[in-house]
């Protein structure tokens, strides 16, 4: 696929630096109304560690790749010259590349906004102090949890959301191009979409509503719901810091990892029945 | 003459729409087959089903004695153009060959430079594909189909874009491979090209094949 000059490939990268500024706005107004700086990536941290921003930015993805595996004009010449098995692998690859290209540029968006007021140090700001433990982070549904801010620093911090949006980001577009091979773009989407939405539906507050738990039964639904929603895999906050039976992060990276070589090994097994169409797509 | 394509008992379906209706025929070494028929009639779908790009949905196609789909994806030593060929634009067509030859190493640089002279191009060319005219692409589809020698190709409307010049030279090239043990599937709408290239002429109807004529049989040779 073609990047330079593709609109589809613009707008989802402009759609996603609005979708930044929309996200981290608060955060940055914040610190602006305290009149107080920010680590770096602190908007980043607070922004990404909420499961519906992590939705949100995923979805974009599904625009991005809609059309995998992608197949143009030139493509059987190079079929003919290769294997099935890899040139699905070189489909892959291509995939991974471009979905950590998107997660980088959205890493760089959060940074660029909040750049003005901002410091790189590895410390936690004023701002974060006063969103954490004040309430104000709460009040403001920035998930600035104070466990998270007294297990890890800044850098950490980012990596590690930054690593678990990347692990959610790529499974979400490999269950895609899985679907996409094995049955139809269409079943791709329907099936990107089905994921997101178990994700999105399967949240502790939820649960609780709709089962009318008592606030006990409600811990232990928001324990189920951290293993069992790949969504909340990918929320910071809504890991085992040595305060509860909540997935660890390595339990989460170990997950994803397995989660992501079923669907590539079952990728590359659909691929011996696929059936090419080669549109007139060149210079996509 | 051995048998370097075998379809046997071929059936292709799309839902409930069948394509290719249980067609068998033995393609030999040193042919050179025409496939004609309508638009829809099957034509492409056969080509397709023999490169490996679709799998038929029962039978069974050897090629090299190797069952693509089972043994090969994709068959070995065979050129292909099938639909308008397609190349990365940005790049020159001599660099968008070097990379298809770099997949199999098979050829060095002079040999790509000199399957595009071939055709009627200038490897020196420094224009990128998207500048090419139809004609031009279809000329460097002919080139990459050519410039690995291979025993097989399958054209499936080689000369579209192509002028009576164009079209005169690549019938002088295909011609010049007669003899040499290769074995050619072409399929066009022009009569012409038929007549001119092809020794045994087949017609695709409603997704069946039948032989409407062969010279070698009428030369003696069958």
């Amino acid at each position: 696929m073609r990047w330079r000059g593709n609109a589809r490939i613009i707008t989802v990268f402009l759609l996603d630096f609005i979708l930044c500024y929309l996200l981290t706005d608060k955060a940055v107004q914040f610190a602006a109304s305290h009149e107080t700086t920010m680590q770096i990536f602190e908007a980043f941290i607070w922004t990404f560690g909420d499961s519906n921003a992590i939705l949100l930015t995923s979805l974009l993805l599904m625009i991005l790749f809609a059309d995998m595996p992608f197949i143009t004009t030139a493509t059987p010449f190079y079929l003919l010259r290769t294997t099935r098995r890899l040139w699905v692998m070189g489909q892959m690859v291509y995939t991974a590349i471009a979905t950590m290209v998107f997660m980088m540029f959205t890493l760089l968006a959060t940074v660029l906004l909040t750049m003005q007021n901002a410091f790189s140090g590895n410390r936690w700001s004023r701002t974060a102090a006063a969103l954490a433990y004040s309430g104000e982070g709460k009040n403001l549904n920035l998930p600035s949890a104070v466990k998270a801010i007294e297990m890890s620093r800044p850098w950490q911090s980012m990596m590690a959301v930054f690593g678990l949006v990347l692990l959610y980001a790529l499974v979400m577009v490999f269950v895609m191009l899985f679907f996409n091979i094995w049955k139809s773009q269409t079943m791709g989407i329907a099936a990107v979409v089905i994921f997101s939405g178990y994700g999105a539906l399967l949240n502790p507050a939820n649960i609780q509503k709709v089962f009318n738990l008592p606030d006990q039964l409600a811990y232990k639904a928001r324990v189920w719901v951290g293993w069992l929603s790949p969504l909340n895999h990918a929320t910071y906050y809504m890991h085992n810091f040595g305060y509860d039976k909540l997935p660890t992060l390595k339990q989460t990276a170990l997950l994803g990892i397995l989660l992501l070589i079923l669907l590539l090994s079952g990728t590359v097994l659909a691929m011996r029945q696929y059936a090419f169409s080669f549109g007139g797509t060149e210079g996509k | 003459m051995r048998d370097v394509i075998r379809v046997i008992d071929v059936c292709k379906r799309f839902g409930d729409d069948e394509v290719l209706k249980h067609i068998s025929f033995d393609f030999e070494e040193g042919g050179i087959y025409g496939i004609v028929g309508n638009n829809g009639s099957g034509k492409t779908v056969l080509m397709k089903c023999i490169c490996g790009f679709l799998l038929p949905t029962s039978g069974e196609i050897m090629v090299n004695y190797k069952k693509i789909g089972k043994d090969v994806d994709f068959p070995d030593n065979t050129g292909v153009i099938i639909g308008t060929p397609g190349f990365l634009p940005n790049l020159t067509g001599q660099r968008n060959l070097e990379l298809l030859a770099s997949l199999q190493k098979k050829i060095d640089k002079s040999a790509v430079r000199e399957a595009i002279r071939k055709v009627g191009l200038d490897p020196d060319m420094k224009k990128p594909v998207s500048k090419y005219s139809l004609g031009m692409r279809q000329r460097l589809g002919i080139a990459q189909a050519l410039m690995e020698n291979p025993s097989i190709l399958i054209l499936d409307e080689p000369f579209n874009g192509l002028d009576k010049h164009g079209v005169a030279q690549m019938h002088e090239l295909l011609l010049s491979w007669k003899g040499n043990d290769k074995t050619i599937l072409l399929s066009s709408h022009s009569q012409k090209d038929i007549d001119v290239l092809c020794d045994v002429v087949c017609e695709m109807d409603g997704g069946v094949m039948r032989c409407i004529r062969d010279t070698r049989i009428q030369s003696g040779r069958g």
